[in-house]
């Protein structure tokens, strides 16, 4: 949690090039198809717009140094503005014409980024749906084959090069979908089935907040995204489908008991043992992941002990509730998550 | 100033009070109003057959002899016979005289749950069993008022009523060899001495942590006591035991998910359609780990063929109700098998709805017949099913001869005989986040549980049954073992035409119905058909009726105490004369806005059916009464 | 009265009603472990030989009863922990209604929290093992509101997940009738 405290000391760096930080979370990643048009499409507003800017701009300033010079010559002006004076009819044609061109340019580059998008969405190869809930992330990877039907939580694994289409839906309120690395923004509307195709061009690791208020814990609800090549993305996929291991150690099997029997039953599903909970997140393989609690802190022992103790100091509100688990039961859970990696 | 600014709050408030007081008014008045329009209309719908032709003059549906042998006057199965005809060959009382049936006598089962069983009567004795606690009673038919004999109380947890879906019923005990086999709510499975009342094994099979209760009647079949589960509201996994008849051991179970050698598939399984080929689909076609909690449950009615050994029935619906949770074609849940009773291996497999998104179980009755088919004749099932279909099958292969919808649908557009496979509407798929409005036929299909009869003299099926619609709106469905895994909202109402149920004399190789008589409420009654050539069968407020069996004319009525859904049978007393019994009780999924107390300002109540019963509670109240009638000597 | 006097006395006033409400929307999201403070064995009898009398109502009632967040809690377990699944949105089913403000085992939040941890003979679970004293009284602080017993400024009108549920505000109820146990 040291990155929390040292955080604006990361801020001035970020601003003055976020390409620097990874592009863990920046529009400037450009590490999917989508985000590289959608940097291609700010590069080429930019430059149009700063181009007609310091156009108006530079005349702005010709203007009134003309105009200061001519009040210094004390010139009156005759009043035949009606007879233009040639040059002036140009200018204002030359004008004109400038700024239609950039317009329709705007609009052809903007027209052709879209396209390229939608086409991205008709060849999709991979769908999964995205479902938002207060605060996590519901992740299910569709497959031909149901029984390869995956479900996991908070992680979302994509594979470089391959359009993935991904359905969005929302269990409670709206969230939003936006991974800035790689596209987005896309909303999550409870009764409503919304979408996004992204197609990643380079490996990395990415994070994706919520970017819609969506209640108390909002500022804790965010996304890791996991873009691997297509080959380790089919092993992550069916490592992901094996049932959790049978816990080997005497704690671990205590915590096996107190899980699968106990409350977090009532919620949770690990696959291969009776909890089979369908209201939080899926816990087959919550070790395999790189965070807890919905990307708010890294996974690690000290992280998992603080969480399944009390999470209702980490993250107040949530819908995980703090038990009140004795320190043999604490520890016994904790070394049991730890085996499901 | 203060005082002014004081005193106007409560004035507003009175106009707003006022104002909303008129709203409710007009609201009520206007209710009331739509209320009696109504009711009218079912009135005006009920009460009279509607005529469309005459019952095949020619070559029709006949039953097999070997599972449907001459009437002795006993009824010792809930089916009548192997072939769950329901046709009783007794046939004393006619059109003619049954205007002079009446009652002979009563007994009064001291329960007040939903009475879904027929009574049975064997050499003398009548046999009753109550829904929970499962009470059986014997009363000797051969002395004055028919005096209770004995009673068995097997005592079943009082817990069990908590995982019970639909009402806390039993569909029927069975006779064979001297003992009667019954099951009770917490899954026990009890064989009782006939003679004695004295318990002569006991042998728990479902429980009741899982969520599993078991309502159905068991099936005795050589050698065996069949015995399904009930759950597919609670996350089961559906299964078929069969336990031996003389010691209860269990001989063999069947489940209808899960791996081939869970299932009993093996070398001889051979279904007709490519779509049930394939090794182990009982886990292919679900999501993983789902088949684990995926219900498919057996709860309804099996025939058996003695002459090929073969047993028949369908399997329940996979759960949850929430389609979007379970991908694939869920098997073996909401289909047909066919098996070999003496081991279990499954033969064939016809899944009547993949993927099913309806709760549209398939355990209704397999009626054996064979059909004039093609200038040939056919062993065949004839199924009414919940679907909607009515459907044909070659029993031989599993092959679907025809299916075709006997009342008012549009939840699918049809079956594919090619393939086998059904079609969906895809506008009326239940979605997650909104409402799919006006799917028909609602949850209950077109028909429950409550089984059809089969008249070998007319060669007709006659069908009670629903015209039921509803709203669905489905979500994520929690799974925590012991408790509904269900994940829907419904809310039912009447269909077209403005009646709630109807009973069609459907002839099955025509494919059309011959008589509809409509009534005004829901049909959850079975029904029984005589040689006499009637019909008879009760209404959720209490009506027992008798129609003639070939224009469906109304030619008798009785009103009961209570609302009926037990089934009505026919026996030859002591005496020689025929006689009629039917237990009055109402509950089940139906009636449970009445004897659960149900209240339907919920429209969701009891799964979304008590919207559609809401005037039920006016028009009967619970009870679980035998009535016995006869025609004077 | 000057104009500014008014306006101040509305301030006051608006401040006054904003303090009022904070009560019912106080949030306590931590609690204690099971077992401790579940209300237990609440008795519902309501006949007491010798002229004792029936307990007190528990000292937490008040941090639940009326209290908007608990019930919007309580809202959302009803349906995770498929209490809807019997009980359906207050019609019942499987289980009895709990909209018609008849109470087999009592209708105090005590009682039905004891209810809803302790189980009872005839189908209901037992929820202690399962959930926290917390959620257990959340649980019970929704399920009064689905009879309208609680006051209905505590009460959301839109539920907290996707439902087809008429909501809480416009559902009509009978008028509230003083049943053997429930004490208002």
């Amino acid at each position: 949690m040291k990155a929390h405290r040292n955080a604006p000391l990361f801020l001035v760096p970020m601003m003055l090039c976020a390409c620097q930080y990874q592009h863990y979370q920046s529009d400037f990643g450009g590490a999917a198809v989508e985000d590289r048009q959608f940097l291609t499409l700010f590069w080429i507003f930019l430059g149009v717009c700063a181009f007609v800017y310091v156009l108006v701009v530079g005349f702005l300033i010709g203007g009134i140094v003309r105009q200061s010079r001519a009040s210094e010559a004390k010139v009156v002006e005759t009043g035949r503005h009606h007879e233009s004076h040639p040059l002036m009819r140009s200018t204002f044609i030359g004008w004109a014409t400038l700024i239609g061109a950039g317009l329709v340019g705007l609009a052809i580059a903007s027209f052709f980024a879209d396209r390229s998008m939608a086409e991205a969405a008709r060849n999709a190869k991979l769908s999964v749906k995205v479902t938002g809930n207060q605060w996590w992330w519901d992740i299910t990877y569709n497959s031909s084959d149901p029984s390869k039907t995956l479900r996991t939580a908070n992680e979302l694994h994509l594979p470089v090069g391959i359009p993935t289409h991904i359905q969005l839906q929302s269990n409670d309120v709206i969230h939003s979908f936006w991974v800035p690395s790689l596209a987005g923004k896309q909303d999550l509307i409870p009764g409503r089935d919304n979408d996004i195709t992204i197609v990643p061009s380079r490996a990395g690791i990415f994070r994706g907040p919520c970017a819609e208020f969506c209640g108390l814990q909002h500022a804790n609800m965010s996304l890791v995204v996991v873009v691997e090549s297509y080959p380790d993305f089919i092993k992550w996929w069916d490592h992901q489908l094996q049932p959790a291991p049978q816990p080997t150690t005497s704690l671990a099997l205590a915590g096996y008991h107190y899980v699968t029997t106990g409350p977090c039953s009532a919620c949770h599903n690990i696959g291969g043992t009776p909890a089979s909970g369908q209201a939080a997140p899926d816990l087959t393989h919550i070790a395999s992941r790189k965070s807890l609690a919905a990307g708010m802190m890294p996974m690690n022992e000290g992280n998992l002990y603080g969480w399944v103790e009390d999470p209702q100091s980490l993250k107040p509100g949530s819908h995980m509730p703090t038990i009140g688990l004795e320190p043999d039961q604490l520890h016994g859970v904790v070394a049991y998550l730890e085996t499901l990696k | 100033m203060p005082v002014g600014f004081a005193s106007r709050q409560p004035l507003l408030g009175d106009v707003m009070q006022r104002v909303s007081g008129a709203y409710i008014v007009t609201i009520l008045c206007s209710a009331c109003a739509a209320l009696t329009a109504c009711n009218r209309s079912h009135q005006q719908q009920s009460g009279s057959a509607t005529v469309y032709g005459s019952p095949p003059s020619g070559d029709h549906a006949t039953r097999p002899a070997a599972a449907s042998p001459r009437d002795d006057g006993n009824w010792v199965m809930p089916g009548k016979d192997y072939a769950s005809t329901r046709f009783s060959g007794l046939n004393q009382i006619t059109p003619q005289n049954i205007g002079k049936l009446g009652l002979s006598f009563t007994f009064s089962t001291g329960t007040t749950h939903g009475y879904e069983a027929p009574p049975l009567v064997v050499n003398g004795t009548m046999y009753l069993i109550t829904p929970w606690p499962n009470y059986l009673y014997a009363l000797d038919l051969t002395k004055p008022g028919a005096p209770q004999k004995w009673v068995f109380k097997p005592m079943p947890a009082a817990a069990s009523q908590g995982v019970a879906c639909c009402g806390t019923v039993n569909r029927g005990a069975v006779y064979d060899s001297g003992k009667i086999f019954f099951n009770t709510l917490d899954g026990q499975t009890i064989a009782v001495d006939a003679n004695s009342g004295k318990q002569v094994w006991r042998t728990q099979l479902a429980d009741i942590q899982k969520g599993e209760t078991i309502t159905m009647a068991p099936l005795v079949a050589g050698g065996k006591v069949l015995v399904g589960n009930s759950g597919g509201e609670m996350g089961v996994r559906g299964w078929l035991a069969a336990l031996d008849e003389g010691s209860g051991k269990l001989s063999w179970r069947a489940y209808h998910t899960g791996p081939d050698k869970d299932v009993l598939i093996g070398p001889r399984f051979k279904p007709f359609y490519p779509m049930d080929r394939g090794k182990d689909l009982g886990v292919k076609t679900w999501g993983p780990d789902q088949w684990k909690i995926g219900g498919g449950p057996m709860w309804g009615w099996i025939s058996y063929d003695p002459a090929t050994k073969i047993i028949y029935y369908g399997t329940g619906n996979p759960g949850p109700w929430n389609a979007e949770q379970r991908p694939g074609d869920n098997k073996w849940a909401t289909g047909v098998f066919a098996r070999d009773v003496n081991t279990g291996e499954a033969l064939w497999f016809y899944q009547t709805v993949p993927h099913d998104l309806f709760d549209h179980d398939d355990i209704n009755e397999s009626i054996l017949a064979d059909i004039p088919w093609k200038g040939g004749h056919v062993p065949a099932l004839l199924r009414p099913a919940r679907d909607g279909f009515f459907y044909v099958i070659d029993r031989r292969t599993g092959q679907v001869l025809s299916a075709t919808p006997y009342g008012y649908m549009n939840g699918y557009k049809g079956v594919d005989l090619k393939t086998g496979r059904i079609a969906f509407n895809p506008d009326k798929e239940p979605k997650p986040g909104r409402i799919t409005r006006d799917v028909c036929p609602a949850a209950p299909g077109m028909k429950d549980w409550n089984p059809s009869a089969f008249s070998p003299l007319t060669g007709l099926v006659y069908i009670a049954h629903h015209n039921l619609c509803e709203d669905i709106a489905v979500q994520q469905a929690n799974y925590i073992s012991g408790t509904p895994y269900v994940g829907a909202d419904v809310k039912m109402y009447g269909g077209p035409g403005g009646y709630r149920g109807v009973v069609t004399a459907w002839d099955p190789i025509a494919r059309k119905a011959v008589w509809e008589f409509k009534e005004d409420l829901p049909l959850w009654s079975p029904v029984l058909a005589t040689a006499g050539g009637l019909i008879f069968y009760g209404t959720l407020d209490g009506w027992f009726k008798a129609l003639d069996a070939r224009t469906g004319k109304l030619l008798w009525q009785f009103k009961a105490g209570s609302g009926i859904i037990g089934q009505p049978i026919s026996y030859r007393g002591p005496d020689g004369r025929q006689y009629v019994a039917v237990v009055a009780g109402v509950g089940g999924w139906a009636g449970g806005i009445v004897d659960g107390k149900l209240d339907a300002r919920d429209p969701t109540a009891a799964l979304g059916f008590a919207n559609a019963v809401k005037d039920l509670p006016n028009k009967t109240t619970p009870g679980g009464m035998l009535y016995v009638f006869a025609l004077p000597r | 009265m000057s104009s500014h006097c008014r306006a101040s006395l509305l301030v006051l006033a608006v401040g006054g009603l904003t303090l009022a409400a904070c009560d019912r929307e106080e949030h306590h999201s931590r609690s204690k472990p099971i077992g401790e403070t579940v209300a237990a064995g609440q008795s519902p009898d309501t006949i007491f030989p010798g002229g004792s009398q029936p307990a007190p109502l528990d000292a937490r009632a008040k941090l639940y009863d009326n209290n908007a967040n608990a019930i919007a809690q309580g809202q959302q377990l009803y349906s995770q922990m498929n209490c809807a699944g019997c009980h359906a949105h207050g019609g019942g089913g499987m289980g009895p209604a709990l909209m018609d403000n008849e109470w087999r085992y009592g209708g105090r939040i005590d009682q039905i929290a004891a209810t809803i941890a302790e189980g009872r003979p005839n189908g209901m679970p037992a929820w202690k093992g399962k959930l926290t004293a917390d959620q257990i009284w959340d649980l019970a602080a929704y399920v009064r509101t689905l009879s309208g017993l609680p006051s209905k400024d505590s009460v959301s009108s839109r539920s907290e997940s996707m439902s087809t549920g008429t909501p809480q505000t416009l559902t009509s109820h009978g008028t509230i009738k003083n049943s053997d146990s429930a004490q208002q």
